[in-house]
């Protein structure tokens, strides 16, 4: 009995039509996932699986300071996710309430960038930021003025993560704040509220959804990005990305590497489970 | 009516659909007779829709059979089935012209295009729609046109019964009255089977040959619009049609019956008297009389009238009674009732006038 | 209309969005100046323009043979996925069944995955297996980042796809091959077509994962970011600006597409 009815379940057109990317990601995805949460737990440089486990390379993580990695990761993360909500707000705003049909044209020039290589952009911030790069060619033919070499710090890596994100923050935001209605808004207004109370009450609430995935899409991103802090960073600081991938490859050392990726997928999993939670796909993309 | 021993048409046994623990469809028997226009009536959620669906072959039923004209449809699909159905939002394909949708069902069969557009063009001069709408966007026609091509594109499939699923619902009250008269009247010259579902009974009365009232799954009442509105099987029947005065009453005497509280005693007429034990009284605001005129009535009683409301061709007077049950009276606009609110007045009814039901 | 009360307000806003804007192209246009500079070593203002860096581009042929690979593994990873992500898609907003929800929430995960990490598990898949990483294997691994992404952006467009047109079609008598023929695929064309940019874009610049999985072959982007950190050359602001343009050529060439099948969809 439950056989057929498994197989019923199955015959379903939706259960079908999901069917083959369901199971390419269980190869491609889940598979990779328990292959490092299964590494993590061999003896240190070590490449094979067929091993007895071992917990050495989580207390390594505490012991040999890979935290500090992870710390300032979140960090910068954080901090890109508070900068990038102050600067798209308006703008996701504009885009759902003010511009029309410019919006659509804003909608493009924002997302073409992005189907441009991450790498290209960011050297394209090398070549404005350099020493006689572009900006500073530019004040020193106009203005006189030599600029400091903005490169190799701290900043403009958060430049760099907030360039290359700000996408990912301001399309959700702009499907969120689609989601407040004018008539609420202009409702709480004909009950005596101001802007801001409005704004409080009504629209950050409403709009809610949108800015959590848009925060939680960009945190995840920038906590495991890479490019930004070596292309544009130097060694200023280094990643949670970068000890991973220097752990699998210069240090030969695939158990340490998976134990970092596990501690970064925990650390995400668990900001996406508390997030998916509380979200509707079906009203926010759907509109339903 | 068809003789004895001829084939029925359309007969449905004992439809049962569930979703879950929610029973749409509880075990319903019925039968169409061919050429005629049937009405399913019901509120939203009564399982109209599912059973159209089951019907057309969207859905299967759990248990229970379909036949037409002798042949069981259970297992046949949708697309073999000789049914057709005119959806709700109408369905027409947005990105083909009127001529090509109304074709559609002609291209899936193979038809010729030269006679393809042939019978098209017939479909087009039928349903009132220009010729050179054949090459019209479906988006570019108004709500009463699209109405039309989804008509004509549901009858080039030559089906041998049409459903409706409720698609006059979301157009305004004159388009849809025009409709109505226009859906009478392809169906007049088709000669196919209607099966036609809505919630309003009003619009079912204008159209329909029978109607079948459902609600919560069951087939409450099936009979012609005359029967449906002076014989009501029950109270919800009775009441679908809009308001009523009801009052609970028991069996009294000879043809007399009382009121729950005892002191009224109310003279009934009619055949349905003979098994009736308790239930309810029910008369139309039309069929009662205010005033003078109802001085002189077996069932009558004292009230004061309260409120009047002007409802386009008629007024309703609202009475409340010593008891304080509220009373309702309707008179043509041109035929007033003479007096004030605050006045005490007499109302009261015909026996033959009146209706019993049971629950 | 809005009083005029909010018009500085808005006036700001518009005026933000478009510094933003102008701020998103920065780096974008220095490239493409780096690239028309004459000097070996950059730096601005440019002396002398000159074009020679792009006929050393075009000749040579270690660039053909990167764009090659890139093209090779774009194109591939296009067609597979925009066939898997088209379904999933269906499955994600036009079906209702059980197990939705929990697939809609596991099928957009790898999109919230640092690619990176990604790139190095799946390298370890790879090795784990016995498979020897290679531009095929590179396929493989930027599929499991674009189906997702390719699938919700189909997704969008599915939601507003009204079933009661399939339904109609069947009931006049087509078969499913013929609904999803006639129906289905003509209505969601615009989703198809702006999966397929997407799938093909993301892949041609796709960088972190290519680093991992490709293996001896090598594709643009990360011959790019090879010579940018150490070895520099002026084909990178050359090969990159390539890169640009190709884009900019495709997306105008989506639109026009686009607009044929709009204006046959809505038959003006």
């Amino acid at each position: 009995m439950r056989r057929r009815r498994f197989f019923t379940w199955l015959r379903q057109p939706g259960v079908l039509s999901a069917m083959p990317a369901t199971l390419f990601l269980t190869v491609g995805f889940i598979g990779p996932l328990v292959m490092v949460f299964a590494y993590s737990f061999m003896p240190p440089r070590t490449f094979s699986l067929a091993q007895a486990p071992t917990l050495d390379n989580y207390f390594a993580v505490i012991h040999e300071s890979y935290y500090i990695s992870f710390l300032w990761s979140v960090w910068l993360a954080s901090l890109t996710v508070a900068l990038l909500l102050l600067i798209c707000y308006p703008i996701a705003y504009g885009m759902a309430k003010l511009f029309g049909k410019w919006a659509n044209l804003v909608t493009i020039l924002v997302a073409v960038p992005l189907l441009i290589s991450e790498n290209i952009r960011l050297f394209g911030w090398v070549l404005f930021l350099l020493k006689k790069g572009i900006l500073d060619g530019t004040m020193q033919a106009f203005f006189g003025i030599e600029m400091p070499s903005l490169l190799y710090g701290v900043p403009v890596i958060v430049l760099g993560l907030v360039y290359v994100y700000l996408p990912f923050m301001l399309f959700p935001l702009v499907i969120g704040i689609s989601m407040v209605s004018d008539t609420l808004k202009e409702a709480a207004s004909d009950l005596g509220a101001s802007r801001w109370q409005i704004f409080r009450e009504v629209e950050l609430p409403l709009a809610m959804p949108g800015v959590l995935i848009g925060a939680m899409l960009t945190f995840i991103l920038a906590l495991g990005s890479l490019a930004e802090a070596k292309i544009l960073g130097g060694q200023a600081v280094i990643m949670l990305a970068d000890d991973i991938e220097s752990a699998f490859t210069f240090a030969q050392n695939w158990p340490r590497g998976s134990v970092l990726s596990v501690l970064m997928i925990v650390f995400s999993g668990g900001l996406i489970f508390f997030l998916f939670r509380r979200i509707d796909l079906d009203r926010l993309l759907g509109g339903r | 009516m068809k003789g004895e021993g001829e084939t029925p048409f359309l007969q449905i046994r004992d439809l049962v659909k569930t979703f879950g623990d929610f029973t749409a469809v509880d075990g319903i028997s019925l039968d169409i007779t061919e050429s005629e226009f049937f009405t399913i009536v019901g509120p939203s959620g009564s399982g109209k829709t599912t059973m159209i669906r089951m019907l057309v072959g969207m859905d299967s039923p759990d248990s229970g059979d379909i036949m037409l004209k002798g042949r069981r449809l259970n297992d046949v699909p949708a697309n073999r089935r000789p049914t057709c159905m005119v959806f709700q939002s109408l369905a027409l394909f947005p990105h083909k012209t009127v001529g090509e949708n109304i074709e559609f069902p002609m291209k899936i069969a193979k038809v010729a295009p030269a006679e393809r557009r042939r019978r098209a063009d017939l479909l087009l001069e039928q349903l009132r729609l220009p010729l050179s709408y054949y090459d019209k966007g479906v988006n570019q026609c108004s709500g009463g046109e699209r109405q039309r091509v989804a008509l004509a594109r549901a009858l080039a499939y030559d089906p041998e019964i049409l459903f409706f699923d409720e698609p006059l619902a979301s157009l305004d009250f004159r388009l849809r009255k025009t409709l109505e008269k226009e859906l009478k009247d392809v169906h007049r010259e088709t000669g196919k089977t209607f099966v036609y579902i809505t919630h309003s009974l009003e619009e079912a009365m204008v159209m329909s040959d029978r109607i079948g009232i459902m609600r919560d799954g069951h087939m409450v009442q099936v009979g012609t619009p005359a029967e449906i509105y002076n014989r009501p099987v029950n109270k919800f029947v009775a009441q679908f049609m809009g308001e009523v005065n009801t009052i609970e009453v028991t069996r009294a005497g000879d043809n007399t019956v009382k009121s729950l509280s005892g002191d009224m005693v109310y003279t009934v007429a009619g055949d349905s008297f003979d098994r009736f034990e308790k239930g309810f009284l029910v008369i139309r605001p039309e069929v009662m009389k205010i005033g003078p005129a109802a001085e002189a009535l077996p069932n009558r009683l004292a009230g004061t009238l309260f409120n009047d409301y002007a409802l386009g061709s008629r007024i309703q007077y609202q009475v409340r009674g010593a008891d304080d049950s509220t009373w309702l009276v309707e008179k043509l606009q041109d035929n007033p009732f003479d007096g004030t609110l605050g006045d005490s007045v007499t109302i009261g009814w015909q026996p033959k006038d009146s209706i019993l039901v049971m629950d | 209309m809005k009083s005029r009360r909010f018009s500085v307000s808005r006036t700001l806003i518009v005026l933000w969005t478009a510094a933003i804007v102008v701020f998103l192209y920065i780096p974008i246009v220095s490239v493409v100046v780096a690239s028309f500079s004459h000097k070996r070593y950059f730096s601005f203002p440019v002396t002398k323009w000159t074009t020679k860096w792009y006929e050393k581009a075009m000749a040579s042929l270690s660039v053909r043979d990167l764009i090659e690979t890139s093209l090779e593994v774009a194109v591939l990873v296009t067609i597979f996925s925009v066939v898997l992500a088209f379904f999933g898609a269906l499955a994600f907003a036009r079906y209702d069944w059980k197990g939705r929800k929990f697939y809609q929430k596991i099928i957009l995960l790898p999109i919230f995955f640092p690619q990176a990490v990604l790139g190095l598990a799946l390298l370890l898949w790879f090795s784990a297996i016995g498979v020897t990483t290679s531009w095929h294997t590179a396929v493989f691994a930027h599929m499991v980042w674009i189906v997702p992404i390719v699938t919700l952006i189909m997704s969008i467009q599915v939601y507003s796809f009204d079933p009661s047109l399939e339904e109609a079609a069947y009931d006049l008598g087509a078969t499913r091959w013929q609904v999803l023929r006639e129906i289905t695929l003509p209505i969601l064309s615009p989703g198809i077509l702006s999966g397929t940019i997407f799938a093909f874009l993301l892949s041609w610049g796709n960088f972190p994962l290519s680093l991992f999985t490709t293996g001896a072959d090598q594709t643009v982007p990360e011959w790019l970011y090879a010579k940018m950190v150490s070895g520099y050359t002026p084909m990178v602001p050359t090969l990159g600006s390539l890169t640009v343009g190709s884009a900019v050529i495709m997306l105008v060439l989506a639109y026009l597409v686009y607009s044929v099948i709009r204006r046959r969809t809505l038959k003006e």
